[in-house]
């Protein structure tokens, strides 16, 4: 009878080239507790972000491009059970305000390594098309945004004003209807109507 | 037959999903002739995303995915530990496990990874 020892150790380092990002930080919301926006008091700049691959838009999207709308950053990856739970309310949104004046922004932030197809485009756009996405999408293969923005959960949001100023943030599925939705709705309703 | 069970522990993030919940995953291995089975436990309170299955990444740069056949309805989540099997024989085992769990009932997951270093 062979004698086995394993040793397992923690690690919190960045392990498997994945960013500089502890990955054990990286979280994913499922359903359940409503992790809303809490505004942070304050408005504060949104930060500038830099993607370059883009889908559902001819050229890349810019902060910069889109003062004068309200911008609502929806961090998520296609393998996140919990983010394509939520898109139907995006799809929604996207629906209702893009006339009035929202960008929806999907930031498509990996969970695993390259190893695991979510990095690939032509994954990413064949999830577009099953989840019937039609706002931008860019892919944020090496969390560059994702950091940028602080983020530590799936999905995650980040609701900036006219202005290019953070009011609101949060995380967690929500659907068509809820109080979560509702509450988003409400926020997005309010940065539309001001000046 | 000898068994190791170990912890895999990862605990941080903003939102602590459940009190006590702090060790999401156990590591399991059992030794089976020439066989070494990893079987993933997700700790009380946790589930394993099933969408993005749990990955042994070897550092000798191979892949070694956890599976289980039995899920949820929606096919989200395992229902029994996952499991992945490595050869037991020759050099020890040496990676990272991946994986991606849920706290049950609540809005917010992780994604572990636990650096395993097995010797014989």
């Amino acid at each position: 009878m062979p004698k086995t020892a394993l040793f397992v150790a923690l690690s919190l380092a960045t392990v498997g080239g994945f960013g500089a990002v502890e990955t054990a930080s990286r979280a994913v919301a499922q359903t359940g507790i409503p992790l809303l926006a809490v505004p942070r008091g304050t408005p504060r700049p949104a930060p500038a972000w830099h993607n370059k691959s883009w889908l559902n838009t001819e050229e890349p999207l810019t902060l910069e491009s889109l003062k004068g709308r309200v911008v609502l950053l929806n961090f998520w990856v296609f393998t996140c059970y919990n983010c394509t739970n939520t898109v139907p309310s995006l799809v929604e949104f996207d629906g209702k305000y893009r006339n009035q004046g929202l960008t929806i922004i999907g930031v498509h932030t990996p969970e695993f390594p390259p190893y695991s197809g979510e990095h690939d485009k032509g994954n990413l756009q064949r999830a577009l098309e099953k989840y019937h996405i039609e706002y931008p999408v860019t892919q944020d293969n090496d969390t560059r945004t994702w950091d940028l923005y602080g983020i530590r959960y799936w999905p995650s949001f980040v609701l900036i004003d006219k202005r290019g100023q953070i009011r609101y943030d949060g995380a967690g599925e929500f659907h068509v209807g809820d109080t979560n939705y509702q509450y988003w709705d409400g926020k997005i309703r309010e940065l539309l109507e001001e000046q | 037959m000898g068994i190791a069970a170990l912890v895999a522990l990862l605990a941080c993030g903003r939102a602590e999903p459940q009190a006590g919940a702090r060790r999401p995953l156990v590591l399991h291995t059992t030794r089976a002739g020439d066989s070494l089975r990893l079987e993933l436990m997700a700790a009380t309170g946790w589930k394993i995303n099933a969408r993005l299955k749990p990955v042994l990444e070897s550092s000798d740069g191979g892949l070694v995915r956890f599976d289980s056949p039995l899920l949820t309805p929606d096919s989200a989540y395992f229902t029994a530990p996952p499991v992945a099997v490595v050869a037991a024989s020759g050099s020890p085992v040496r990676g990272t496990v991946r994986a991606s769990v849920c706290a049950a009932g609540e809005s917010v997951c992780r994604v572990v990874a636990l650096e395993v270093r097995g010797e014989r």
